[in-house]
């Protein structure tokens, strides 16, 4: 299976082993992320680091779980009232002129968005690179869903995600 | 006797704090999380913590398989705006995990065009807030729980028990605001657990998220306007 390897930086402490083994000079970089491209999967430096901060993700990922079809209809029920509070809380922080009513407000609009999306992922859109993702993807491509959609970034993300099915 | 917080799963001894739980003040807030005395139920004895989700049979249905072509679950089906708008943002969350930062700026300029797109709320406001999430809590959160649960999807009732307790603390501090007004969050800052949601309010966040357990750093501050 290939791999390629991905850095942690919470846990990187700068010890360099990395730099030593790497064949190919993919962990030297100015932004500490793991050059793609370059990186072979080897995986001679995440055996190196003393600090257990790389690990080896594959390249191809498995197929989503599949999901219960009631499961998803109810999820999906729970996640539009979310995003109605998300939208309810943004309106009145646009309104008030009151600090602590603004940032409860922010806190619950920031706060609904992550439980919708948590929602949304276990409602199978989990991965970039699934079915779902795709095939929504190419739907967006041939029947853009209105004016001024960004069209190209749908061309661009088919292009770069990988779908092997 | 021992009282458990529905939120953060607090064990309020009795024997230790040598004081009965009827006798604390309802001013008394969980010290953990900050949810209030009513949202503390009896501890019942039993193997681990009190986890509100019963154990499914471990049944899998299908081959698992979501990427062979025509199960049709969730694609098919009209979406909102906002739907869409959270499927994007999440998906983007997801290239940024994988350190696919161009591929994450691509979907987070999908779900900008759909967000632009969410309808507004007509009657938007803290008492509409308070009846969605009472809503949530009765209604949304057991149903999608129940059917997880019989379908021994694990991953959902994750998401259900998280869910829950973050809308559980939203609930609370709605309807502290509707009552109290904006008093109680003068001098004191207010904080979002970016994994999920939960929502803090105090000086510093805790040191582990009451219901997700990541650390302390992975809450954000809600800064108030900016003025000018």
């Amino acid at each position: 299976m290939k791999e390629f390897a991905v850095r942690n930086l919470r846990l990187c402490t700068k010890d360099c082993l990395c730099l030593y083994v790497c064949p190919v000079g993919a962990t030297d970089t100015e932004n500490s992320i793991i050059d793609v491209e370059k990186c072979t999967g080897c995986g001679v430096c995440a055996r190196a680091c003393p600090s257990g901060a790389i690990t080896m993700m594959p390249v191809e990922l498995p197929p989503q779980q599949k999901k219960d079809d009631a499961v998803v209809r109810l999820a999906e029920t729970l996640l539009r009232g979310k995003v109605r509070q998300e939208k309810a809380a943004l309106q009145i922080m646009e309104e008030t002129g009151d600090d602590g009513l603004y940032r409860l407000c922010k806190a619950l609009a920031r706060s609904s968005r992550l439980v919708a999306e948590d929602i949304s992922r276990e409602a199978g859109y989990m991965l970039p690179q699934s079915g779902n993702t795709h095939r929504k993807l190419e739907k967006w491509r041939q029947d853009p869903p209105g004016d001024g959609f960004p069209a190209e970034a749908v061309e661009r993300l088919l292009e770069m995600i990988p779908y092997p099915y | 006797m021992k009282y458990v917080c529905s939120v953060c799963g607090y064990v309020y001894d009795e024997e230790k704090e040598n004081k009965l739980f009827s006798d604390l003040p309802d001013t008394w807030a969980c010290p953990w999380c900050k949810a209030p005395k009513a949202l503390f139920g009896p501890k019942e004895d039993g193997p681990g913590e009190a986890v509100a989700v019963e154990r499914p049979e471990a049944v899998q249905s299908g081959s698992g398989e979501e990427d062979a072509l025509g199960t049709g679950a969730a694609g098919d089906r009209m979406a909102s705006a906002g739907e869409l708008s959270v499927m994007c943002s999440n998906l983007a969350r997801g290239c940024e995990k994988q350190y696919r930062p161009e591929e994450e700026a691509l979907f987070r300029q999908l779900a900008e065009y759909f967000a632009a797109r969410i309808p507004d709320e007509e009657d938007a406001g803290m008492e509409q807030l308070a009846s969605m999430t009472a809503q949530d809590l009765a209604e949304g959160y057991p149903a999608l729980s129940a059917e997880a649960s019989a379908k021994a999807d694990r991953g959902t009732l994750r998401i259900c028990t998280w869910g829950e307790k973050v809308t559980r603390i939203q609930d609370v501090l709605i309807n502290r605001y509707i009552k109290e007004g904006s008093a109680f969050l003068k001098d004191t800052d207010v904080w979002v657990c970016s994994v999920c949601g939960f929502i803090y309010t105090g000086d510093t966040p805790p040191e582990l998220c009451p219901v997700c357990k990541v650390p302390d750093w992975k809450f954000e501050k809600m800064e108030g306007r900016v003025s000018g």
